[in-house]
């Protein structure tokens, strides 16, 4: 399989306090990589500077090869983001959200194949022409799956997803997830929840103040064998 | 706690850089209002010196016809601002404050106006009064406006809640912080106005002081009411910058706009001309016709001669008459117009406080419509005054020598005394009650729970 | 360029939702209807009685039976200023100059009656013209359309999503300013209309007012002003850490631009430039007036000289033997040399207030909403060099009408007084009929162009000023 992500010595330095030190990580097509760590530890700033909206102090984050800075542009081409909390436009619908972010990508879609990603995303059809405002968490983050899909984006960045999620909505999010991992996507997430890392993740990623300390395959560890490794780690 | 409170908003940056602001700015008017009243001290003065010279020179010129020199002289009569007239211009800067007039033809000369940059005009004074009436609101609205949305913003509210036993006390409390510092702010800039312009401590400068400090409560009884209201902060400013923009702009613009068509003065015109119809006609009429309206107007005069063979200056100043004569009815008429303009403004007044506090402050300093409608009547009386001086002289040409000129120095208007201004401010008061009472009672209705709204 | 249009449009989309817009648009239609119906009838009706009052002044000055010229030169006549149509607009200065003046010999009276001086004090809080509304008071409503555009999916982390969209900052500034824009386009579309309706409604429009090409030009400013406006409200807006900041800058700036520093400035500039006030005015007028004499005063050395030499040039003894009236004569002269000096004077002092206004003339550079106030208010004649041309344009009829009796007084009055009894020195009345009526012409369009340079270039470097705007915030701003 092809590297996708790779973080070449990738640091992020403010003032007096390193956010993120000489990570050093390649990923590849179709993995799920879950990184955990306490509040702190570097994970969204990760994420940040995957997605450009950092600047890396030092080494640098590719996308399919390309460097994300200062092609931040033609990198975002390529990937979705889903925050821990999907803000969209509250006076929208979820379809007309969706349509907004795929015209902004540069994507025209009909009204069917919009409705059609939102259903792929698992959005129950009569909430389509719903205002958003109106939406729970839950379906709030499949909307935004959906623009990551209208996007054919090929790696989503998401930020503690299962946060706040009832188990029910926690379920549903992991069997879309591993979906998406199917159908060829490279998903790379931010997450507390160790659990849902061993069962969804290929591979998981522990950091501490700004270091990645341990990778490894959830091939070969066990949940509780994880969560022994991660308290000890932190 | 409350000395913590205090310090707390004290300290914070914004709030810093908004008092400096707003010192700066007040320090600023006092020097633009001790500036305006040294320009009217200069005008006084060149006004005094300018009579006493043309007395001199024209006496000097013309010694021999009492008639022809008083064809030309002049004499002033000034309606001295108070020193307060500084922390609130006014109208002063448009109205003349000085009469210079002749004993002929009162209404051609009654209305001439200053010299004035019509763009200073136009922009209008940054003087105490706009600073308190217009900026003060503002600076009470971006202080109060987030009071109580952001405690539920930054998720600090249902601690505060827990800590502080009664909700509408610790409101209250932030809320009389902020007050302490504006009225603070105002107590500062009215000590610096002592010194500088100077103004003197006095019962005006007191009802100025009680006037403003009342109509900075009024805001913040205002922005008490839409605290109440828990909004979201942006919503919140929004509605209290709304008010501002109602009360302090549209409001009172809207209602001149209204005083201008309900009560246009076109007599002012009309006066003008009729004025001088009145008067240059006389000369192609047969004399009898202007004198005995004349001597109808004064009976003590008739027993002057005035058809002696000499031209006669009699008739002249008598068709002089004619013309005010025949002009009081639309003069009359276009004060009354004046005056109903001021009475249907206090009425709107009563509902919109700045417009209402903008009336008594520029009262208190003597520089509104009010005073001025004072000062036009008094004007009439002086020039009445000094031409029943002069008529006996002209009209049986005595000597000019034998006149004591040095007594003949500018007269000052002397203004009856202002309104009681605690009644006048009723209605503001009982605004600043009826809002805080809302407040009060929406308050209570809302319950502590904070609800987002908006 | 696509991105810019879709975000423009969700922009405008999201807008039209919100309930506010409606009672923003609402309350603004409102003002609008109200504004542009004070304007219609304050133009109307002082147009109107302006025209009628001129005219009766005409009327009495016609029905003057025969007389001597100079009792014509003392009857005198009256200028009122007509209002330009886009007055109904921009009322400008208007409501403080003076709109009448009365017109005779040896006297330069002032112009009298503005509304200022018969107003309540209510006049200082302003006045609702159109032009008020779309230069005071939309700023403010695009400062609240725009503030949070940004700034607010900053807060909530939409930004981050719209980013990752592969949309550039630029392009959703670009955007928002585009939006932002259109809307206050429709803002101004009730205005143009309003003000069109006012101008179509009037039976005629002076020729000489140009009002349709003002007019264009005054949309085309406007349209400029608001384009950066609203640039400056997202830019703030995306260089601001939360909506709350961004909402105080606006406010902050709209309060220092259109409230404070109009204010300072004319303060400062008429402590730069003192100006005299009307008694320092007439004395200093009058020492020069002294050192010309006095032409009414038989004893004055000037004129006793002038008399001599005129009688050595036309080899006369006295003055029965010149073949003109010689009061005439003198009186011309008078007129002409007091004319001078009055008329230098006044200059000296106009100039004075000019450079007094040259410093918010210039203040256009960092701030627009005076340079559009003061290009608002030349192209819709209210400004301080309408009314100066107003003031020029009667003293220059004063004196024709003064200088034309005394040239009657000199071509039909004879030297010699007549006889007791007998009838007194007089010309017929068909004399004042054929000297023609004040006639109050506007300025060029060109003219006012000329004098509005510094503010028409101010307004041009807003303009383009605000694309580096745009581009400074997209490359400076924060996303996080």
């Amino acid at each position: 399989m092809p590297v996708i992500l790779e973080a070449v010595q990738l640091t992020k330095q403010y003032q007096e306090y390193t956010a993120l030190r000489q990570l050093s990580l390649s990923i590849d097509t179709g993995e799920i990589f879950c990184l955990l760590g306490q509040n702190g530890a570097g994970k969204t700033t990760t994420i940040n500077l995957f997605l450009g909206f950092l600047e890396a102090s030092e080494g640098k984050a590719l996308i399919n090869g390309i460097e994300v800075r200062p092609n931040s542009n033609a990198t975002r081409q390529h990937i979705a983001y889903i925050p821990e909390v999907v803000q969209l436009y509250g006076n929208l619908s979820g379809i007309e959200n969706l349509d907004f972010f795929s015209r902004l990508a540069g994507f025209t879609y009909s009204k069917q194949e919009l409705a059609a990603f939102l259903q792929k995303a698992g959005l129950q059809q009569e909430a389509n022409s719903k205002r958003l405002a109106a939406y729970s968490k839950g379906m709030r983050q499949k909307v935004a799956i959906a623009i990551a899909l209208a996007k054919n984006a090929t790696v989503i960045f998401m930020d503690e997803p299962t946060s706040g999620l009832d188990p029910r909505a926690t379920a549903e999010f992991t069997a879309i997830c591993k979906e998406l991992a199917a159908a060829g996507k490279t998903i790379f997430m931010a997450t507390h929840d160790i659990f849902n890392a061993v069962n969804l993740g290929s591979r998981i990623g522990i950091m501490k103040q700004g270091s990645l300390v341990h990778t490894v395959h959830t091939s070969g560890i066990s949940a509780t064998e994880l969560q022994q490794l991660y308290l000890e780690t932190i | 706690m409350y000395l913590l409170a205090f310090s707390n908003f004290i300290r914070s940056r914004s709030v810093l850089i908004a008092i400096t602001l707003f010192l700066v700015t007040g320090v600023i008017s006092l020097y633009i209002g001790s500036r305006f009243l040294q320009k009217q001290q200069a005008a006084v003065e060149a006004v005094t010196q300018l009579q006493q010279a043309q007395i001199e020179r024209n006496v000097k010129n013309v010694p021999d016809q009492f008639g022809l020199l008083m064809y030309y002289l002049r004499f002033a009569y000034i309606n001295k601002p108070d020193p307060l007239a500084a922390l609130a211009i006014g109208q002063q800067d448009i109205n003349n404050s000085i009469q210079y007039l002749t004993v002929r033809g009162l209404e051609g000369q009654r209305y001439d106006t200053g010299l004035f940059n019509p763009y200073n005009q136009l922009t209008g004074n940054l003087d105490l009064s706009f600073v308190i009436l217009f900026l003060f609101p503002l600076l009470i609205i971006a202080f109060n406006f987030n009071v109580l949305s952001q405690e539920a913003e930054e998720g600090t509210w249902p601690l505060v809640r827990i800590q502080a036993g009664s909700a509408m006390r610790f409101i209250v409390q932030k809320l009389s912080i902020r007050l302490i510092v504006v009225l603070g702010l105002l107590l500062i800039l009215l000590a610096l106005a002592v010194v500088i312009v100077p103004v003197p401590l006095n019962s005006k400068l007191l009802m100025f002081s009680v006037t403003s400090v009342l109509y900075i409560v009024f805001w913040f009884a205002v922005s008490f009411l839409i605290i109440a209201l828990r909004y979201s902060s942006a919503i919140s400013a929004l509605l209290l910058l709304s008010c501002w923009v109602l009360l302090c702009l549209l409001g009172p613009a809207m209602v001149n706009s209204y005083l201008t068509a309900r009560y246009p003065v076109q007599e002012a015109y009309s006066t003008f001309l009729k004025q001088r119809d009145g008067y240059h006609t006389k000369w192609d009429a047969d004399k009898d016709k202007t004198m005995e309206p004349f001597f109808k107007h004064y009976p003590q005069f008739s027993r002057y001669v005035w058809n002696s063979p000499k031209f006669n200056y009699m008739w002249y100043y008598a068709m002089q008459q004619a013309g005010d004569d025949e002009a009081a009815g639309d003069s009359k008429a276009m004060q009354n117009k004046l005056r109903q303009r001021q009475q249907l403004a206090e009425k709107f007044a009563c509902w919109i406080a700045p417009m209402q506090a903008q009336l008594a402050l520029t009262d208190i300093a003597g520089t509104g419509l009010q005073q001025q409608q004072q000062f036009l009547d008094s004007t009439a009386a002086f020039h009445e005054s000094t031409k029943l001086h002069f008529y006996p002289r002209i009209f049986t040409d005595g000597a000019v020598s034998a006149e004591n000129w040095a007594q003949h120095v500018p007269r000052y208007f002397k203004a009856t005394a202002a309104m009681v201004p605690l009644f006048a401010m009723m209605p503001l008061l009982v605004f600043t009650l009826i809002l805080g009472a809302t407040g009060v009672v929406i308050f209570r209705r809302k319950g502590a729970a904070y609800t987002f709204q908006g | 360029m696509n991105e810019i249009k879709i975000i423009a449009g969700h922009f405008l989309k999201i807008t039209f939702r919100s309930r506010m817009l409606v009672t923003i648009y609402a309350v603004w239609l409102l003002l609008v209807v109200f504004a542009a119906f004070t304007g219609y009838s304050t133009y109307t009706t002082q147009n109107t009685l302006r025209t009628q009052l001129q005219q009766q002044a005409r009327q009495s000055w016609e029905a003057n039976p025969d007389k001597h010229p100079h009792r014509m030169a003392h009857f005198g006549s009256f200028a009122f200023r007509l209002k330009h149509p886009l007055s109904m607009f921009d009322y400008g200065m208007e409501s403080y100059t003076g709109n009448a003046v009365f017109l005779e010999a040896h006297k330069q009276n002032t112009v009298n009656f503005s509304e200022a001086g018969f107003s309540t004090g209510l006049l200082r809080f302003g006045e609702i013209s159109l032009s008020v509304l779309v230069q005071l008071l939309l700023p403010l409503v695009l400062f609240f359309l725009g503030f949070h555009t940004v700034a607010r999916q900053k807060e909530n982390g939409t930004l981050k999503i719209v980013l990752s969209q592969g949309t550039g900052l630029g392009a959703v500034i670009w955007g928002n300013s585009l939006g932002l824009f259109v809307l206050s386009v429709l803002f101004l579309l009730p205005v143009a209309v309003a003000a069109f309706v006012q101008m179509m409604l009037q039976q005629q429009l002076p020729a000489d007012g140009f009002v349709i090409t003002r007019g264009l030009w005054l949309l085309l400013v406007c349209m400029g002003y608001l384009w950066v406006v609203s640039t400056v409200a997202i830019c703030v807006s995306a260089s601001s850490t939360g909506s709350r900041a961004a909402l105080l800058k606006l406010l902050g700036i709209w309060l220092l631009m259109a409230i404070v520093l109009p204010k300072t400035l004319q303060a400062v500039g008429s402590a730069v430039y003192p100006a005299p006030g009307k008694f320092e005015f007439e004395t200093a007028v009058e020492e020069d007036m002294l050192k010309i004499g006095d032409s009414h005063n038989p004893k004055d050395a000037h004129f006793a000289r002038l008399k001599d030499s005129v009688l050595k040039a036309h080899h006369a003894d006295s003055i029965q033997q010149l073949p003109f009236n010689y009061g005439g004569f003198q009186m011309r002269e008078g007129e002409r040399l007091s004319a001078e000096v009055y008329n230098q004077h006044l200059k000296g002092l106009y100039n004075t207030y000019t450079r007094q206004n040259a410093i918010s003339n210039y203040a256009a550079f960092i701030n627009p909403f005076i340079g559009v106030k003061n290009i608002s208010m030349a192209l819709s004649g209210t400004d301080f060099t309408a009314y100066r041309h107003f003031q020029n344009h009667a003293e220059a009829y004063r004196y024709q009408l003064a200088q034309t009796m005394n040239e009657l007084q000199m071509e039909h009055i004879s030297n010699t007084a007549p006889a007791k009894d007998a009838k007194p020195l007089s010309i017929g009345k068909e004399h004042w009929t054929a000297f023609p009526d004040f006639r109050y012409t506007h300025q060029s369009v060109q003219a006012i162009t000329q004098q509005q340079l510094p503010a028409v270039a101010a307004i041009v470097i807003w303009f383009l000023f605000s694309f580096a705007f745009i581009y400074f915030t997209a490359a400076s701003a924060k996303v996080l």
